[in-house]
């Protein structure tokens, strides 16, 4: 599965197990003002992307790391493309 | 021969503790020498009977290997039971030390430098000059019994024979009954089930398997009829087992232990065995039985946290819910790790303390989001646990198992989406599950319960 199409559907099944209103998900989209996402929902999407990709760029980051940027559905895309393609 | 030689079972307990195993297998095999006293790989195809002749024949020759080696302890490293009953029976006659470790507790026999292992075989090892031997008799002989490490890793504990058999019953309405061994045989629960059977008498019924319809088959065929397990093992049994071949069973007793029972397991064991007497052991590896609750009702009544329980045991709440436990006036008072919450007039169990699971600094009770999750119709058993999270720490994770059949007309997608919607409607935001997988069957750690982590 591709990083874009893992992640549409991870924040579509978060949706839909919150029983809120399942939408077509754009790059430009902010997570939080426009999917209306919390930290929870977050940690959720972040769960199932485990299982669909494989990698966890969060946990597998170094604790000194600059934490990346995390606002929009593109900067998820950005973080997993780069994951994905470091894995082993 | 031994002072016991010509007393009965009735009066065992006038016999010093580390003598009475071995000396209740001789009364018996004296009198009843072809009665069974172990059922191995019950209901399976290499069902194995031992009686309690062989037993005492087995206890007589390691007893005089040990007479002659007087190795400074035993470590107990059989698989069969009936190894387990013969090391520990010739060990306490001859007042060897004795030591069982589960097989997650095998890294510790480093504590337990020059003692001698015994495997199924059930010989000593040539002794080698060096050796080690005991010189005196001053020490007590003691029993060293490995925790289950469900909160932690598993520890040695160490007791007396005294201990061990202080909640063994030997009053004749407990002579000759048929026991189910469901435990690890290694572990306290499995110590207690199968010495409180082979001390009086009775059958030690070992299933072939933890399959539910095994352990069904092996309980009918076997003529069981007392049932202990934890509460996570008799709720795979009644939840997975064939509903026919349940409902055929006659069970007098279910002593539940190991973990907190739920009102509606009780209710539902009550349901299904209407004679049996359901009772629940509160017990630790390291306090031995502290008490027990007959009434089948989920905690324990309020009142018993000021006043002094049989054996003098008195219990307490610390502030922050944890159940404190003092044996005796001479001992000093114990945390344990359980957290108890009251509930109009009983003090009901919330969890473990090392269970709860902590979403974004809040606390989540695992057991309380199982329980909620198992009253969803549709949904037959449940597990929740903690996930960790770069976000929020830890996550709240559950695995449902369905019922079978289902309740019509829902599938099993719906029955997941209605448990998400009951959790949401019940429950804090931090609590509902974020992770719901449906599975064909829970794990449960190697003590029967269920593994938060």
């Amino acid at each position: 599965m591709n990083v874009t199409s893992a992640i549409n559907a991870a924040i579509e099944q978060v949706l839909r197990d919150t029983a809120r209103e399942v939408r077509s998900i754009e790059p430009g989209m902010r997570l939080a003002a426009d999917l209306g996402l919390d930290s929870l929902d977050l940690a959720q999407t972040i769960v199932l992307l485990e299982r669909l990709l494989g990698v966890d760029p969060f946990r597998q980051a170094a604790a000194d790391a600059p934490r990346p940027s995390l606002r929009t559905v593109s900067d998820l895309i950005t973080i997993y493309s780069a994951a994905s393609s470091h894995k082993p | 021969m031994t002072s016991a030689t010509n007393s009965t079972i009735e009066n065992l307990a006038d016999a010093p503790a580390e003598d009475r195993l071995a000396s209740a297998i001789g009364i018996v095999a004296r009198q009843f020498p072809d009665r069974t006293a172990i059922v191995a790989q019950a209901g399976g195809e290499a069902r194995r009977v031992i009686d309690y002749a062989t037993l005492a024949q087995a206890i007589a020759k390691l007893e005089a290997e040990l007479d002659a080696a007087r190795p400074l302890g035993i470590v107990a490293r059989a698989k069969r039971v009936e190894s387990l009953v013969v090391i520990a029976a010739a060990c306490g006659r001859q007042h060897v030390p004795v030591a069982f470790l589960a097989e997650d507790a095998r890294d510790l026999i480093g504590e337990l430098q020059d003692w001698i292992a015994i495997d199924d075989s059930l010989a000593l090892p040539a002794a080698s000059p060096s050796q080690p031997r005991r010189e005196f008799e001053s020490v007590p002989p003691q029993v060293v019994v490995a925790t289950s490490g469900t909160s932690g890793p598993p520890k040695l504990v160490d007791h007396s024979w005294d201990s061990l058999l202080a909640a063994a019953r030997l009053a004749e309405q407990w002579h000759g009954l048929g026991w189910l061994l469901v435990y690890d045989a290694t572990r306290w629960a499995g110590l207690q089930v199968w010495l409180q059977a082979v001390l009086t008498a009775g059958r030690v019924v070992v299933p072939a398997s933890r399959d539910p319809d095994v352990v069904v088959r092996a309980i009918g065929e076997e003529k069981v009829s007392i049932l202990p397990a934890t509460p996570t093992l008799l709720r795979r049994l009644i939840t997975s087992a064939d509903r026919a071949a349940l409902a055929g069973l006659t069970i007098d007793r279910i002593t539940l232990g190991g973990e907190a029972a739920d009102a509606q397991l009780l209710e539902q064991a009550k349901e299904l065995f209407p004679g049996a007497k359901i009772t629940h052991v509160y017990a630790t590896t390291e306090l031995g039985e502290v008490f027990r609750v007959t009434d089948g009702k989920a905690g324990f009544p309020a009142e018993w946290l000021s006043k002094p329980l049989p054996g003098g045991v008195r219990i307490s709440m610390r502030r922050d819910g944890e159940l404190l436990v003092q044996l005796s006036r001479d001992t000093a008072e114990v945390g344990t790790g359980d957290l108890v919450e009251r509930r109009g007039n009983r003090f009901e169990f919330t969890g473990r303390r090392g269970d709860v699971i902590v979403v974004g600094g809040a606390k989540v009770y695992p057991k309380r989001v199982e329980e909620l999750l198992r009253s969803v119709p549709g949904v037959a058993d449940a597990r929740v646990h903690g996930m960790p999270s770069a976000i929020t720490g830890e996550l709240v994770a559950a695995e449902i198992v369905v019922s079978d059949p289902l309740p019509e007309p829902s599938t099993a997608d719906q029955v997941r989406t209605a448990a998400l919607a009951v959790c949401r409607e019940k429950l804090e935001p931090h609590a509902v599950p974020r992770v719901l997988d449906i599975v064909k069957k829970l794990a449960t750690t190697p003590a029967g319960k269920i593994p938060r982590r």
